[in-house]
């Protein structure tokens, strides 16, 4: 039975349309997902559902939820329906939850507005819910608050106010989105779970094709505000289907190919020369709050004697969860922060915390960031940004030399010379960080480390940025240092790969051997909980 | 647009009194030192515009020539704040998370203790009262104020890519708080320069009403209400206009602040995600 | 919690400590002893040094600190220059004005604030907003001590509704005090009022901007709802920062204030004390608002423990 039909959804914010003639359905005991790029208008579509729109915008057509249409309802009417029959959840558990009042509050409330039972009755059903979203009271009491609970958990807190009441609809917008993928797994699971039980009808939302394939009966691709595509996953996958959706496919899937064969090397050669950059026992603790006055002052090792090294030209990954301490791994090895043990190694020199290197040293060694919106000074033209590390050299450059060090690194690219005065506010995503690695590449550095370098950007935009690097890579010999929790792209990339736990490196390994037959447990689950494509495409 | 307005009203008022301070060193329609007590609570009309007060002076010149002392006391106790402030904030912000920057705030938290008249009033037990009272009091308040400003959103600074990316060239702490923190927070500084200006306007006539600011014969608004206090019953005009002079000021530059930080904010919002700043409305 | 309260507590206690040496520093370095301007010219060599004596003058100036502090622990200011009665005296007797007028004045503004700052930013952009932010960008501008000269003349001399000055002691019973300190209780809130309202406006529509906010309305909640049982308590948070600076803005605020209804608290106290060249009294009254203000911030401290359970745990 069809339980919610939107046909001919129009919406326009402040005049500007923003969706158009959008027509889904969604079944009882079904999971439709939707999937598009940012700005595609899938969450909006979710907020039309909801009559949750941003003030001052329009929406017309037809949604029916089992047969009442939402757009006949008056707005107190709506907030019933809102909890009750409709459930929602959102990308950001972080800030998803009220800071100030406890879990059980929160769970409860739902029930409190929407039904006349007792203050007991209401604490039972908040128990029994917080238990069904595998939030045991044994172990979570309701008593706790958000900020004592981590991101997966918080989301769990947002899943069991959705569906305290049973409602027939659960909408979910990225709701693994900010997740470590071992958590994401274990999310889809409850959610499918929670569709089998209570027979309801779930929209998952999600830009990520391969979460929604193995979830989801339906899928509906969106782009621009318009359903492009809609089917069975089956048909999708297999079928006919739009050219929109196979571009994304194949962007998801995306392996940049490499334009020179890699050279085998030889392995006693590789040995005996010295490493570009070696880590060996790295230590970095931080300190923690004493516990009281007069209590011994007490660290956590973000970094437990981590060792490994990169040579020249090669593309290692390093691929660990949120909080494993991969970041402050990073920035340890650029010399950011002090160490408490071991030692960095680049081209057999001691990289050190502060001033006391030696500038070649920076020369050397480039990074990347993940957010192409943050990674730049906005009052700096784009000549400036990029040259930026040529500070570095131990004889400045000229003006002319600069200039015709900027127009090359912008060509290489991608980017024209003439961008060179524009401000940073003028470029998309995926152009920034292409004038990110223009500022890395500007110094001719033997290393760059790419911290989330893709991570950020729409699937279509990081193909064609990773097969940017490659290209990079291996014409200007240029040595990576792949960071990432996205282990298929790193698995596209890189030549081999370390796994990283808990401020220790568990696994390392080439790619290849390591992703198919992972040898440590944490490695093997990491691997399991990618959701795939590779299956049915 | 609303902000735009604002901006277009603060700075018109802004400027009436700036000009008014100028050219009062030039030309006032009357001499201000020449006393004539015939002449006293002549009320607004003509020949004096907005009468004269209880000897015989009249006010609308006085009131350009107060214009002067609180334009110049404002400027310069904002000035001390800014140039001492600033530096002090970059720099805690430079050495995050260690002594000297516990020290530093710790100090700004001490400063605050001392509400500016506390600070006026010790000055005045020790020197005696004068202008240059009002400026190191309000001065050194506004110290901390900058100081903590500059901090906070410095902190957010640091933590940001394009500063990890120039450290990672190897610039040094100075060099990055010169050419990539302190540019960034030019539009702060000037919208709360521009409020803490307003607020020195304020400071300076409570002090020289209760006889802490300025001394006769510098003429200023607030020794105009303290002199005109006990008439205001039969002239209220001697009352009504140095009030409204510091009223149309402040609101001016409050218009002035609303106006360029509205004017500023896209950006600001955009390239530097500050959250709300407190400071800015005390 | 016991542990973030004695932390508070300790580092308050510095504060308290340094402000002193500060006070006594700055005070101290004036020229001339007080004993030979009590006693004017012409007194005689030993008169001078008797009364030195009498006032505690005559030890070295670290012990003379060290006395002032002790003494003010154990609730002994001194004696006045001026006139030889225990600053103690002087000081209880005005408190009992200043302390209550600059609580009046909180309470004013912060019922004013409330109300205004809420329906500001519910019907934000409506006339009832606009209305709200034209009076209070108005309201900041307006000297306190102007406005009280305005709040004189009509409510005490043409309505008469009020006496234009003085204070007839809290003998005369509550309601004649409170009666007495209305008018400069208004003239002093109101520019905090203003202020406060539009911090409550700001924080309050930041707060509705929040994730939260679109969850609870998601579960069924109206905006209503939300708006009292979500976006309020969160709002309060910066809110209540600016009630804890603002008090000592009313204190200092009334010292002003209180020039215009000739009321007798501390600050005529401070004013007569620095025309007098009385420094013990200025000394003495200079660190009891020192302490004032240091205390509220401490309050304020606790207060946003007991709103945020964030903080709560961090203790």
């Amino acid at each position: 039975m069809t339980l919610l039909i939107v046909s001919d959804l129009q919406v326009s914010i402040g005049g500007v349309p923003i969706l158009r003639d959008i027509d889904l359905s969604v079944d009882r005991g079904k999971v439709l997902g939707i999937v598009g790029e940012s700005g595609s208008g899938k969450s909006m579509t979710a907020y039309s559902i909801m009559r949750l729109l941003p003030a001052g915008s329009s929406a017309a057509g037809r949604i029916e939820l089992a047969g009442q249409s939402l757009f006949a309802l008056t707005e107190p009417q709506m907030c019933e329906v809102r909890g009750r029959d409709i459930g929602m959840i959102f990308q950001e558990p972080m800030t998803a939850l009220n800071p100030l009042q406890s879990i059980g509050d929160q769970v409860a409330e739902t029930i409190k507005i929407h039904t006349d039972v007792t203050r007991a009755e209401a604490r039972r059903i908040t128990l029994e819910t917080l238990a069904k979203v595998e939030l045991p009271p044994a172990e979570f009491p309701p008593s706790r608050f958000p900020h004592e609970l981590s991101g997966g958990q918080r989301q769990r807190v947002v899943i069991a106010m959705a569906i305290a009441l049973r409602p027939k609809l659960l909408i979910a917008d990225e709701p693994t989105t900010a997740l470590d993928v071992t958590t994401q797994a274990q999310l889809l699971k409850l959610l499918k779970r929670l569709v089998d039980e209570d027979d309801m009808g779930l929209i998952l939302i999600s830009h990520d094709l391969a979460v929604v394939a193995n979830t989801a009966d339906d899928i509906a691709v969106m782009r621009d505000g318009v359903v492009l595509d809609a089917g069975s996953v089956r048909r999708i996958f297999t079928g006919n289907r739009h050219p929109y959706t196979t571009e994304l496919l194949e962007a998801s899937t995306h392996v940049p190919a490499s334009n020179v064969p890699i050279p085998k090397v030889d392995e006693a050669e590789v040995k005996r020369a010295v490493p570009l950059l070696e880590v060996r026992d790295l230590v970095r603790e931080y300190k923690l709050p004493r516990g009281g006055l007069f209590k011994p002052v007490r660290y956590l090792r973000a970094v437990d004697e981590v060792s490994f090294s990169i040579h020249r030209g090669e593309n290692v990954g390093l691929v660990g969860e949120s909080g494993c301490g991969k970041s402050t791994l990073t920035r340890a090895i650029l010399g950011l922060e002090p160490i408490q043990g071991g030692a960095v190694l680049l081209d057999g020199q001691s990289v050190l915390h502060g001033m006391e290197r030696g500038l070649d040293q920076h020369r050397k060694m480039q990074v990347v960031f993940q957010d192409p919106y943050g990674s730049f000074n906005p009052r700096h033209t784009v000549a400036r940004l990029v040259t930026e590390p040529l500070y570095a050299l131990e004889v400045q450059p000229d003006k002319a030399q600069r200039a015709a060090a900027l127009a090359e690194v912008l060509e290489r690219v991608g980017l024209l010379s003439s961008d060179r005065d524009k401000y940073i506010h003028e470029f998309s995503g995926g152009q920034r960080q292409r004038i990110a690695i223009a500022r890395a590449l500007i110094s001719r550095p033997s290393l760059i480390i790419l911290d989330e370098a893709v991570s950020a950007l729409d699937v279509s935009i990081r193909a064609r940025i990773l097969d940017l690097l490659v290209e990079l890579s291996s014409s200007f010999d240029i040595a990576y240092l792949f960071i990432s929790h996205d282990l298929s792209v790193v698995r596209s990339v890189t030549d081999r790969v370390l796994v990283m736990k808990n401020g220790r490196i568990v696994e390392q390994g080439e790619t290849e051997a390591v992703f198919k037959r992972p040898e440590h447990p944490y490695t093997r689950s990491l691997i399991e909980s990618v959701p795939k494509l590779s299956y049915v495409v | 647009m609303r902000s735009k307005r604002n901006l277009i009203i603060g700075a018109f008022l802004c400027t009436v009194f700036l000009a008014a301070a100028c050219v009062s060193f030039l030309w006032t329609p009357y001499d201000v030192t020449q006393l004539n007590i015939a002449n006293k609570f002549k009320p607004p009309g003509y020949p004096h515009m907005l009468g004269t007060d209880h000897f015989g002076r009249d006010i609308f010149s006085m009131l350009m020539v107060g214009a002067r002392t609180s334009i110049a006391v404002a400027l310069v106790a904002v000035s001390i704040g800014i140039l001492f402030g600033v530096p002090l904030g970059l720099f805690a912000a430079a050495n995050r998370n260690t002594l000297i920057d516990e020290i530093i705030m710790r100090g700004n938290d001490l400063v605050f203790a001392f509400p500016a008249l506390l600070i006026a009033i010790m000055i005045t037990a020790v020197f005696g009262p004068g202008a240059l009272n009002a400026i190191i009091a309000i001065g050194i308040f506004n110290i901390p104020v900058f100081a903590r400003l500059s901090r906070a959103a410095a902190l957010s600074l640091w933590e940001r890519d394009f500063i990890l990316s120039a450290r990672v060239s190897g610039k040094s702490g100075f060099r990055i708080s010169v050419e990539h923190i302190l540019p960034n927070l030019l539009n702060l500084l000037l919208v709360q320069g521009t409020i803490q200006f307003s607020l020195g306007v304020l400071a300076e006539a409570g002090l020289s009403f209760v006889g802490l600011g300025a001394q006769p014969p510098i003429p200023s608004w607030g020794r105009m209400l303290a002199e005109s206090q006990t008439f205001f019953s039969f002239a209220s005009h001697v009352v009504i206009f140095p009030g409204l002079a510091i009223v149309l000021t402040v609101l001016g530059l409050n218009l002035l602040g609303d106006g360029l930080r509205d004017y500023f904010d896209p950006r600001l919002r955009q390239n530097m995600p500050q959250k709300k700043n407190q400071s800015s409305v005390v | 919690m016991i542990r973030f309260i004695a932390r508070r507590l300790l580092s308050l206690a510095l504060t308290l400590l340094i402000a002193s040496v500060i006070i006594f520093l700055a005070l101290e370095v004036v020229p001339g002893d007080p004993a030979s301007v009590m006693l004017g010219v012409n007194a005689q060599a030993d008169t001078v040094a008797a009364l030195k004596e009498e006032l505690g003058l005559n030890v070295a100036k670290p012990v003379r600190y060290l006395n002032w502090v002790t003494g003010m622990l154990t609730g002994d200011f001194g004696i006045s220059y001026t006139y030889r009665t225990p600053v103690r005296d002087m000081i209880a007797d005005r408190m009992v004005i200043s302390f209550p007028l600059a609580l009046y004045a909180l309470l004013l503004s912060t019922l004013i604030a409330f109300p205004a700052g809420i329906i500001a930013a519910t019907k934000r952009g409506a006339v009832a907003d606009l209305s709200v932010m034209g009076t209070t960008q108005l309201g900041i501008a307006i000297p306190n001590f102007w406005f009280a000269m305005i709040l004189v003349s009509l409510f005490a001399i043409k309505l008469q509704w009020f006496s234009a000055g003085g204070f007839p002691g809290w003998e005369a019973g509550f309601g004649a005090g409170i009666k007495a300190l209305t008018l400069p209780a208004i003239a002093l809130a109101l520019p905090q009022a203003s202020i406060l309202a539009r911090v409550m406006r700001s924080s309050l529509l930041d707060t509705l901007g929040e994730d939260f906010i679109r969850t609870a309305r998601a579960k069924g909640l109206t905006a209503r709802q939300a708006l009292w049982h979500h976006a309020l308590r969160n709002a309060l948070i910066p809110v209540l920062t600016i009630i804890g600076l603002q008090f000592s803005f009313l204190l200092a605020g009334a010292i002003i204030v209180e020039n215009v209804f000739y009321l007798p608290g501390l600050g005529r106290l401070i004013f007569q004390g620095i025309t007098q060249r009385d420094l013990i009294v200025v000394e003495s009254v200079v660190m009891l608002l020192v302490f004032a203000v240091v205390m509220v911030t401490f309050l304020v401290d606790i207060a946003y423990a007991a709103v945020d359970p964030r903080l709560r745990r961090r203790m």
